[in-house]
């Protein structure tokens, strides 16, 4: 039987090294891109459609003290995804290991998913028209080993396991760190019904502008759960209604009939010819 | 008024109204495909539905570009901005008429009070068309560079856009009855391809417009 695998991110430990993200590039068969600094160690501002995972650097200070904090960021794999919600295709699927993929036959590139991720994880590629995301290296995984991602990390900062394990393994890191940083904090132990990916941070999620309560948005289960069939019902409504026009004025013998004056007994029609 | 004929829609107005016609069928068509699954094989009609996702924003553009200046240009565009002027004033006789409005369209008929030149049933299809049409336009634009807005705003896109759609859609589905399939009120269809219609249909209608708008100014003998 399979069973939920879970990625435990400490970013207690990470040294912003980056070797996660040229790992991923190298299993991934992802080709590089052309970056620039953006401020400190930041080089890449987002995931795209060839880089999907890349280490987020935070600088806060705080009494005259800087705290360097960084955070890899890929697709947390979400329990309930809201991109599989959102994707017009069926193309969205999930596995009992706890991924959340992209059948690449199917999808259409309608952007739908990148859209409605709390993390705008998934992108599209404006060339290929399909929308690529981390695939928490499905193959590797399935097959008894580590993510690309997993296994190069140096710091030890990324461990792969069993979720129950992992979630145990989170805690007792949490109680550890809490020591050192008061406002250390799981996440993604609950967040969309439980990520994948779950992370241990070392402040408030807002420090890593990350959304503090990642949910489903509101507009996409009006969307799907809402809309769609209402619409469905009223379009179908309205075929049905003509039909029942059509044979009620069958019936009544309209089509047939010579047509005759109609609304001619109202007070203003008086001296008025037909 | 046996045998004649009042002008009902300019040209340009009719232009308007053809070409809304075919983009929104064309619209609908090709957006199918993003609506549900199910519709997914039906785009290789039009080359598949990359193709399609190019012919939805091409007519997009062409319809926005028609009702723009057919809203500016000419009489057409008299008539247009006249026709919301008058969906705006939405007053009792308005509802005295559209509150008869399932019994008429079953065959059936009740007397309403004297109608300006869009009675209360067309107000309501023409209401619901303009505020659709622009809510369909604008969420559609944001969506197409969905890179330059925030991303809840691109999110309540979908809903609105997906909604209007398909209430649109029943819309049209009753008008096209109204409009050819209604053996009373398909008269009108005649309006909107030559521009003529009936006296009689207008006075039986229109009474208020035919009344003291058209009647002998824009009249003719049918031959």
């Amino acid at each position: 039987m399979t069973t939920r695998k879970t990625v435990f991110v400490d970013t207690s430990l990470c040294t912003g090294c980056k070797a996660c993200s040229v790992a991923c590039k190298a299993w991934n068969d992802l080709p590089a891109e052309e970056n620039k600094l953006i401020k400190g160690y930041q080089s890449q501002v987002e995931t795209t459609s060839k880089t999907w995972t890349y280490v987020r650097f935070v600088e806060k200070y705080e009494n005259n003290k800087m705290n360097f904090m960084m955070l890899k960021l890929q697709c947390f794999h979400c329990k309930d995804p809201a991109c599989m919600k959102a994707c017009s295709s069926e193309a969205i699927y999930q596995t009992e290991s706890g991924y959340t993929l992209i059948n690449q036959d199917k999808c259409i590139g309608c952007g739908y998913c990148a859209a409605n991720c709390p993390w705008e994880i998934p992108k599209v590629d404006p060339d290929l028209n399909k929308t690529f995301k981390c695939t928490g290296c499905i193959d590797r995984v399935e097959n008894n080993l580590k993510p690309a991602c997993v296994s190069t990390c140096q710091p030890g900062a990324l461990h792969f396991g069993e979720r129950k394990e992992m979630i145990q393994v989170a805690k007792a890191r949490l109680a550890e760190v809490k020591k050192e940083h008061p406002k250390a904090q799981l996440y993604g132990d609950k967040a969309m019904g439980g990520t994948t990916y779950l992370y241990l941070l070392l402040d408030d999620p807002k420090v890593y502008e990350m959304p503090v309560d990642p949910s489903t948005p509101v507009s996409l289960t009006l969307w799907k759960d809402i809309i769609h069939p209402l619409g469905g019902i009223a379009a179908g409504a309205a075929a049905i209604a003509i039909a029942g026009g059509v044979i009620a004025n069958a019936a009544r013998g309209n089509y047939r009939a010579k047509r005759e004056a109609k609304n001619t007994d109202t007070d203003s029609d008086q001296g008025i010819s037909s | 008024m046996k045998n004649k004929e009042v002008y009902r829609f300019t040209a340009g107005g009719r232009f308007v109204h053809w070409s809304h016609a075919v983009s929104f069928l064309l619209l609908l068509f090709t957006g199918l495909g993003v609506l549900s699954v199910i519709f997914q094989p039906w785009m290789s009609i039009f080359g598949g539905i990359q193709v399609t996702r190019n012919i939805h924003r091409i007519v997009a553009v062409f319809f926005t570009v028609v009702v723009i200046l057919g809203f500016i240009i000419g009489d057409g565009g008299k008539q247009l901005r006249r026709w919301v002027k008058d969906v705006v004033s939405f007053d009792k006789d308005d509802f005295a008429h559209a509150k008869n409005f399932p019994i008429e369209f079953f065959g059936g008929h009740k007397p309403f009070p004297p109608q300006g030149k869009f009675n209360g049933g067309e107000k309501i299809n023409s209401a619901i068309t303009l505020i659709g049409m622009l809510c369909m336009g604008i969420t559609g634009y944001i969506m197409w560079f969905a890179w330059a807005f925030p991303q809840w705003l691109v999110q309540w896109c979908y809903p609105i856009h997906a909604g209007f759609a398909l209430l649109l859609t029943a819309l049209l589905i009753a008008h096209f009855y109204l409009g050819v399939l209604h053996p009373d009120s398909n008269q009108a269809l005649k309006g909107m391809i030559n521009g003529w219609i009936p006296s009689q249909f207008a006075y039986e209608h229109y009474e208020e417009w035919y009344l003291n708008e058209v009647k002998d100014v824009k009249e003719r003998e049918v031959v």
